[in-house]
């Protein structure tokens, strides 16, 4: 038991402690930035004037651009061009370190280089806004900016279609590199250094983006937030219930021991070494227990996690975590074990040998509330019995309800997750987005290559742009969508219900309301992350999307605000696969589930992890109780087996009980369950909204896992019952 | 008065190793129905064993044990369980009542494995504890609890009652009310009685005294005017 409860807490905690310490390490050692400037014209002029404010401390520019590499399906590549390359620093794991004298090189995403089978020494060819660049891979490494990398629509990291890749200023074609983004590290909190900027600046720039916006650092942080509040909030419930569960076994040890500790004193023990005799007895198991869990938990369970979110995050190494409430929780365990089995100890030795040499004289039943209705009377003895048995051992019973509500409650968070995974792919690849091919356009696409497009696949044009919204001094990142008359996307409200925006409408999405705590009526401030022109709006009313939040509005509402209507897809219920110019990529709507799906296979190992755990938890806590509640009850049931009762009978006896507690422990679980589900989804990050539902077969596995818990424990029991001996049993004076 | 239970060659052999002991030697002796059976014996005497293999917690070796004309020593654990169900009444030193029911649902348990109507409230009166019904073992004193567990045994309607040391943790006022209590359900409603102690004071009141003593039997005695429990010199 100790070792479980110490094993799963240091355990899960090792791992997202490490996923901190992982993220702060190679920040640091990268020197991530603390800020990012987009703007289009990035002089010197503009750069001595950030760098003169009080709170920068360093600032270096360089140039972010899309591009297409020549090879097989056209993959997206993040180019970087750098002028420095301190901030943000490339993570060389392969070949030459970074060299910023190297105008013939490039240093390539590895996980990209990986999935695509590119050597140090390939040449690769890269193309953006009409320029071809041709360089020699020169290293291999990690980006401290793309831990995390989607593109515009798959909603998981496919290394094979992404990547980023690294270069000096001096390899771009032309000798005037024209930088557009301006990092930065500042001191203080971004809110008062965007202030300076928006203030000595007058807002020469187009956005600022603080480290808690950018995708990639934003993605991680939400990731470590979700595993901190499973593996803070689960083990801690697991170690709850382990160490209550320990203290009352080393309670009930040492009471069944009361007649051997009188034999000791009445023979002259001194009350010192019979005390030193009993504690150490439980203090050394638990020790043990408590160390071995203590080491095997890093050891093996953050293994297992780093190995799935290796395959969503780009990092080069993971850390396992340390920290100090993992040495709290196993001296606790050990100290508090020890200290009541001294209490425990203390109150029979403190006896006179001759009081403590007998049995302590068991708890008295008495008539209750409950025995006054009529209806008792009509309830069979094996009721009677255990509403009896339960009552006269009240913290048992407790204890065992406990045990089962926190499996149910691990259970159904845990299951749960999966539902809601498979909600969110339904309400927004099926009653949202109901296209079968999404085309997504160059930036540089014009009006007639769109509407020729248009016309081919029988399409509709969509407008997504990310925006900056505001509402006081809470400023998020969302995406606004603009709707022309779309059919294949329909705005639904929170049941799943499609929605009409009609043209005088700004819908806000239910999240993004949450999290600027805005209502219907109040108003907004945003800006499409391309322009700095701000806008004020009124939020008419409300929309509900599981993955995307933001404003969604009609042309026509876009058009009487002054902005431009920039085409950004176009969406077909055709399956397109031929390529047209100033199309950047196409996705299927099947490509679009399978990444879906590949993306909830990732968090499958930490779900049946949590639910084996739990069925373990629930699993010891029952047999250990029932196990001690049955010496007490040998005696009884050997009487009863005397008398001609049938070892059926006594199972079936043993077995209501537990099937009581976990009828309660399960009824009162699965509630529990569910809020904890909405408080993990309410972690999931900004960009992510849903209501804790549970599904009907995650209550029957649920069911069943705890029941067959339940039953299988009766089962260890039944074997004791045959072999139960009644001539020996009744010898015992109790 | 016909014969209702029988040993024949009864051996009962206890093995620890190598070395192998014999609790029950060749024992034979049969009880009438309504007799009131007193098996005396010391320490060791095999006393124990033979209210083991009679009330069905134990096998023989080898012989015979035929209750009501069935063989016991044949029964599987099933038909034992029954047996103890239906034929025995089980009445223990230490009383062994269910700490938690009351004293009434204590008789009407029984119920649950007797094909017996039976009132709880009528079969205590019987014992004179029908104002104790509903109160709990731990309530009542020990004269009042071997009451009750020989109301509950009783209640069966058993071939037999089983006495082992019926009186042991009483005193003797108490233990005098008991064993006369027992005594009249002899009498009076001709059950079988069969009380095993080692106090034989009480062989004067027997309708039949069995001796035992290493394991054998070592006279059988009948009464013909057994004494009355109250008149014994105690």
């Amino acid at each position: 038991m100790a070792f479980l409860g110490v094993y799963v807490f240091v355990g899960f905690g090792a791992e997202s402690f490490g996923f901190e310490q992982t993220a702060d390490t190679y920040y640091d050692e990268t020197n991530l930035a603390d800020g990012w400037i987009y703007t289009t014209n990035l002089d010197d002029d503009f750069v001595d004037k950030v760098n003169g404010l009080s709170l920068t401390k360093d600032s270096e520019k360089k140039l972010i651009v899309d591009s297409i590499a020549d090879l097989e399906n056209d993959p997206d590549i993040t180019l970087h061009f750098l002028q420095d390359d301190d901030i943000s620093k490339f993570y060389p794991v392969k070949g030459e370190d970074f060299n910023l004298s190297d105008g013939d090189g490039v240093w390539l995403d590895i996980r990209f280089a990986e999935a695509r089978d590119l050597k140090i020494g390939d040449n690769i060819t890269f193309e953006f806004n009409g320029i071809e660049v041709e360089k020699e891979i020169k290293g291999l490494g990690y980006s401290p900016e793309h831990l995390y990398q989607t593109s515009d629509s798959s909603m998981i990291p496919d290394y094979n279609k992404m990547g980023f890749a690294y270069m000096s200023h001096k390899a771009f074609p032309m000798s005037d590199v024209p930088y557009n983004v301006l990092l930065v590290k500042y001191t203080g909190n971004s809110s008062s250094y965007e202030k300076q900027l928006d203030n000595d600046l007058d807002r020469d720039y187009s956005s600022f983006m603080p480290r808690a916006q950018h995708p990639s650092f934003a993605e991680f942080q939400d990731e470590t937030e979700q595993h901190k509040m499973m593996t803070d909030f689960i083990p801690l419930i697991f170690i709850i219930i382990a160490m209550l569960t320990l203290l009352t076994t080393m309670t009930r040890i040492i009471n069944n021991q009361r007649t051997q500790i009188g034999v000791l004193k009445a023979l002259g023990f001194k009350n010192r070494s019979i005390m030193i005799h009993y504690i150490s007895y439980g203090f050394w198991m638990v020790l043990a227990g408590s160390i071995l869990g203590f080491i095997l938990g890093p050891l093996t369970l953050p293994p297992i996690m780093f190995e799935e979110m290796q395959q969503l995050y780009s990092i080069p190494y993971w850390l396992t975590g340390f920290d100090n409430s993992f040495i709290v929780v196993t001296v606790a365990m050990v100290a508090l074990s020890a200290l009541v089995s001294y209490f425990a100890c203390r109150k029979i030795v403190g006896e006179s040998p001759s009081s403590a040499i007998k049995p302590k004289v068991p708890k008295v039943s008495t008539s209750g509330f409950v025995e006054r209705f009529g209806f008792w009377k009509k309830l069979s003895f094996n009721a009677r019995w255990n509403y009896r048995d339960a009552k006269r051992n009240k913290f048992r019973a407790l204890m065992s309800i406990a045990g089962v509500l926190a499996c149910t409650l691990i259970l159904v968070a845990s299951f749960g997750c999966m539902d809601g995974f498979d909600e969110m792919k339904e309400w927004s690849y099926t009653d949202i987005n109901h296209y079968s091919s999404k085309l997504v356009l160059e930036d540089n696409a014009t009006d007639s290559q769109i509407d020729h497009i248009v016309e081919e696949v029988d399409g509709e044009k969509l407008m997504e742009s990310a925006i900056e919204i505001k509402s006081g001094d809470v400023k998020k990142s969302g995406v606004v969508t603009v709707l022309d008359d779309n059919e294949l996307y329909t705005p639904t409200d929170d049941d799943k219900n499609p929605i009409e925006i009609s043209d005088d409408e700004i819908s806000l999405s239910k999240k993004m309301a949450e999290l600027l705590d805005v209502k219907v009526g109040d108003t907004v401030k945003w800006h499409i992350l391309d322009s700095d022109k701000w806008i004020e709006t009124k939020v008419t009313n409300l929309h509900s999307d599981p993955t995307s939040q933001g404003i969604v509005i009609t042309k026509e509402k876009l058009d009487d605000l002054g902005l431009n209507y920039t085409v950004t897809s176009v969406i077909s219920d055709k399956d397109v696969d031929d390529n047209f110019t100033g199309v950047k990529t196409i996705f299927s709507m099947d490509s679009l589930t399978d990444s879906w799906d590949e993306m909830m296979e990732s968090s499958m190992s930490v779900i049946y992890l949590l639910a084996a755990f739990a069925a373990i938890l629930s699993l010891i806590v029952l047999y250990n109780l029932g196990l001690l509640s049955f010496t007490e009850i040998k005696r009884e049931f050997a009487t009863l087996k005397v008398l001609g009762f049938k070892s059926k009978y006594l199972r079936k006896l043993l077995l209501t009980q537990n099937l009581w507690f976990t009828t309660i422990g399960f009824i009162i679980g699965v509630p529990l369950g569910r809020e904890a589900l909405q408080y993990l989804w309410g972690t999931m990050g900004d960009s992510f909204y849903l209501k804790a539902t549970l599904s009907f077969k995650t209550l029957i596995i649920t069911f069943v896992i705890v029941y067959v818990v339940s039953i299988f424990v009766n089962l260890m029991f039944s074997g004791k019952l045959k072999k139960l001996d009644m001539v020996e049993s009744l010898k015992d004076n109790e | 008065m016909s014969t209702i239970i029988e040993f024949k060659n009864v051996n009962k052999e206890y093995k620890s190793g190598d070395h192998i002991l014999k609790a029950m030697d060749d024992v034979n002796f049969t009880i009438d129905e309504g007799e009131f059976v007193v098996i005396l014996g010391p320490s060791g005497a095999g006393k124990s064993t033979l209210l083991n293999l009679l009330g069905g917690l134990d096998s023989v070796t080898s012989g015979q044990i035929i209750v009501n004309g069935n063989h016991v020593e044949s029964f599987n654990d099933n038909q034992l369980t029954e047996y103890r169900a239906s034929n025995v009444g089980f009445i223990f030193q230490f009383y062994n009542l269910i700490p938690n029911l009351t004293a009434i649902e204590n008789i009407e348990l029984m119920k649950d494995i007797v094909d017996v109507n039976i009132d709880g409230l009528s079969v205590l009166d019987s014992v004179g504890l029908k104002s104790h019904a509903n109160q709990f073992p731990a309530q009542l004193s020990g004269g009042e609890q071997q009451r009750v567990s020989i109301a509950r045994a009783v209640a069966k309607q058993p071939t037999m009652l089983l006495c082992d040391e019926p009186t042991g943790a009483l005193d003797s006022k108490t233990g005098v009310l008991i064993l006369n209590l027992l005594q009249s359900m002899s009498n009076d409603r001709n059950t079988t009685v069969i009380i095993v102690t080692h106090n034989a004071i009480l062989a004067e009141a027997a309708d039949k005294v069995i001796r035992v003593k290493n394991g054998q039997v070592e006279s059988i005695v009948i009464n013909e005017n057994p004494k009355k429990v109250e008149d014994l010199d105690w």
